[in-house]
């Protein structure tokens, strides 16, 4: 082991082009991560914030909130079986926003969320008309506590009361009022789309101690059917794209990761054959084929370790550079964690292939045997 | 060239794994470059795809075709513009749908989404090209999205009230948007839709207005012009929609990161391979070289080896490539790009050669006379 390390400090050289390679490999799996998170937490985050257990939606709806339309006949079905308590409306309206010392045709995409159940980070008592709270990523776009936002082509005027974290939806920043602002900026700015009074796009419903899945099947009963009741996650999982996306990221990840094995069984191949005559030497002397191995396996632990903080350190770099509102890539400490662990995984199974190299060095060709 | 082939035919593991890393970069590149093109022509095919050479956008639409509502005031300012030859009203929303026939939306048939596009005039806002059957000559009628539907499919609109029931009448390649199947109806078809989606609807606007500019005036000056005249105007060409839609720049932006990256790492790991052979190969590099073989054909062989190795890398990665495109990912297309196949092929081989350059200056370097002294590559 000793000599091994030994090695790696006297001659870095050897090292440096395969340290290179892999940390370009590692930058690679740490973007298509960080694209791949990004890409999920812009299209989910008012999903994910909701402090709910189930989401009702219209049966025709096919989980779309955008589709989905629930008047108050079935709203009062729904409660009938979840408690009026635990049951608040959800309205969503995708606008352009205008902020006061833009140009006229710079707007800002956002969404406004008209709800009753508070999402996680909010107070529970809905603000009052006129008034949001704006997702953090919207401060970028210069908003600010107080700010006064323009929505859509009428100009509803809404002022911005506080912030909450991570509750972006279809990539854009949301902004979240009462119900009756939802409604009212609706009707102003997109007449084909105005919902009724008491009418809601969806239910969020707080399953309590009851079994959420056994909840579902009830309410859909109640309203003979004219509502499709899904799990928070179920709901992510119906939003167009989500998993197409995911699986053809994670393919992309996997190859990625296969090449990764690939580099690190070349390069390491090429070292044992270089290091052949020397390994005859030192099993000649005692040495193991499994303590050789080791020596070879330690080296390729430690450059990978060192490609991957070079890759951790070019993420966080890259995520700091990227102007907000370009890519949608975000920094994950567990997708930063994953990527290392493929990583070292892939350094051991490259490695693996010089084993048998390793193993089939024969003493006796020390002394020309 | 005799020796190059025979050090790679003695050395089939080390090679060939590097053929195989070579092989595996090149097929993520090309399928990446393919799901580029898919996605994109996904999002915003049905915009390429339709005839009007202008769309007028509301600003407040963000380019969006279903986020741009226009208003009638908006409406009567864009058709009174003087440059202005001819304008129609159209219209796009997704709705929940049931597919009945032999399409392929019509395997989810118990309440899939499609996309709807209304127009009101046939050369401003129908398909421009169909793959199969004709336009829409009544009420009811549909073209759909090739390889999403097929001729003589039905479509139910599901909706609170009693959606049209639509029957497709022909297909149009590439014509999709927002990644979802798509038709193209006459408008009030479209209305009956969306006020079937939403009854509470008090109207329903058009999202843009599709116009064609009068003899004598450009796309670009008529967008000027109506640009110029209302400040809620957003009027694009054709093209200009397409490429700036919504999510349109971010997906071109990730993949030329990704291409980037990848770009890099095929030179490097044949650089690196190539520079450590060479380094191994030293003493017999400087034994040949002291024989009489000249510098020149020492890198010549090198070179052979860097193209042989790229080349069949090249090789696997698009024959690879080329099955995959024979079948369906998810709900996208990939197209076999032979432009792109050519392009990446021409870009890497030089790449791999120029990182080959280390070991021609470090082979270049050899001194034959180091053959009497043991010592070789310096």
């Amino acid at each position: 082991m000793k000599l091994a390390l030994r090695e790696l400090r006297r001659r870095p050289n050897r090292f440096a082009v395969a340290t290179v390679v892999l940390s370009l490999i590692a930058l690679l799996l740490m973007f298509l991560g960080g694209l791949l998170d990004g890409l999920t937490a812009g299209s989910t985050g008012a999903l994910r914030a909701q402090q709910a257990d189930l989401i009702v939606y219209s049966a025709t709806s096919d989980e779309s909130l955008e589709r989905s339309r629930l008047t108050p006949e079935i709203r009062a079905g729904v409660e009938s079986v979840a408690g009026e308590d635990a049951v608040g409306g959800l309205g969503t309206v995708q606008l352009g926003a205008r902020l006061d010392g833009r140009d006229a045709r710079d707007l800002v995409p956002v969404v406004l969320i008209g709800y009753e159940t508070a999402p996680r980070g909010l107070p529970d008592e809905v603000p009052g008309e006129g008034e949001v709270y704006a997702d953090e990523s919207l401060r970028a776009e210069g908003v600010e506590e107080g700010t006064t936002v323009q929505l859509g082509p009428a100009r509803t005027e809404v002022e911005v009361i506080g912030f909450l974290d991570d509750s972006r939806y279809s990539g854009q920043g949301t902004l979240w009022g009462s119900l009756d602002t939802w409604r009212e900026t609706v009707a102003e700015n997109r007449p084909g789309e105005q919902a009724g009074e008491g009418v809601v796009q969806a239910l969020v419903v707080q399953a309590g101690d009851a079994d959420p899945a056994a909840l579902a099947t009830e309410i859909d009963e109640a309203t003979d059917g004219a509502t499709s009741t899904v799990t928070v996650q179920g709901a992510i999982d119906a939003l167009p794209g989500v998993d197409q996306q995911q699986q053809v990221f994670n393919q992309i990840i996997g190859v990625t990761v296969l090449i990764a094995i690939v580099v690190v069984a070349l390069f390491f191949a090429l070292i044992t054959v270089e290091r052949t005559a020397l390994y005859g030497v030192l099993k000649a002397v005692g040495a193991s084929s499994l303590y050789l191995f080791a020596g070879v396996l330690l080296q390729a632990l430690v450059v990978t370790l060192l490609a991957a903080t070079v890759g951790i350190a070019a993420s966080l770099a890259v995520d700091a550079l990227l102007p907000a509102g370009g890519i949608p890539f975000v920094v994950q400490p567990a997708r930063l964690i994953g990527s290392v662990g493929y990583l070292l995984l892939a350094a051991v199974i490259g490695c693996a292939l010089s084993l048998r190299r390793v193993l089939r060095v024969d003493p006796a060709s020390a002394i020309g045997g | 060239m005799f020796l190059a082939l025979r050090e790679m035919r003695r050395a089939k593991a080390r090679f060939g794994l590097l053929m195989a890393a070579v092989a595996l970069l090149v097929f993520l590149i090309l399928v990446q470059q393919a799901l580029q093109a898919s996605l994109i022509t996904s999002f915003v095919g049905a915009i390429e795809r339709q005839s009007a050479p202008v769309l007028v956008f509301s600003v407040d639409g963000q380019r969006a075709l279903q986020g741009s509502a226009i208003s009638p005031e908006l409406e009567e300012a864009v058709r009174a513009v003087p440059e202005v030859a001819e304008s129609g009203r159209i219209g796009q929303g997704t709705f929940t749908v049931e597919v009945e026939g032999g399409g392929d939306a019509a395997s989810g048939s118990n309440g899939s989404e499609a996309a709807i596009i209304g127009y009101e005039a046939d050369d401003l806002g129908a398909p421009d090209e169909l793959s199969e059957g004709r336009l829409p000559e009544a009420e009811g009628e549909a073209v759909g999205s090739a390889g999403d539907f097929e001729v003589g499919d039905t479509v139910q609109v599901v909706a609170g009230d009693e959606g049209p029931e639509l029957t497709v009448v022909g297909l149009a390649e590439d014509a999709q948007i927002q990644v979802s199947p798509t038709l193209f109806v006459a408008w009030p078809d479209y209305e009956a839709a969306a006020l079937a989606d939403n009854p509470d609807a008090s109207t329903i606007p058009p999202s843009v207005i599709g116009v064609r500019p009068a003899d004598g005036v450009t796309d670009e000056q008529l967008t000027d012009r109506i640009n110029a005249v209302d400040d809620e105007a957003d009027a694009l060409t054709r093209a200009e929609a397409a490429e700036e839609a919504p999510g349109v720049g971010e997906v071109r932006m990730s993949f030329q990161v990704i291409f980037l990256l990848f770009a890099l790492v095929v030179p490097l790991v044949s650089g690196l391979f190539f520079l450590i052979v060479t380094f191994q190969k030293s003493r017999s590099l400087t034994l040949l070289r002291a024989v009489g073989a000249s510098g020149g054909v020492l890198v010549r062989s090198l070179l052979v080896q860097v193209v042989l190795v790229i080349g069949g890398g090249l090789l696997i990665g698009t024959a690879l490539y080329a099955l995959l495109t024979l079948v369906e990912v998810g709900s996208l297309t990939l197209r076999f790009d032979i432009a792109a196949v050519a392009v990446w092929s021409g870009l890497l081989l030089l790449l791999g050669l120029v990182s080959a350059l280390v070991s021609a200056r470090q082979v270049l370097a050899i001194d034959p006379v180091e053959a009497t002294t043991g010592g070789g590559v310096r």
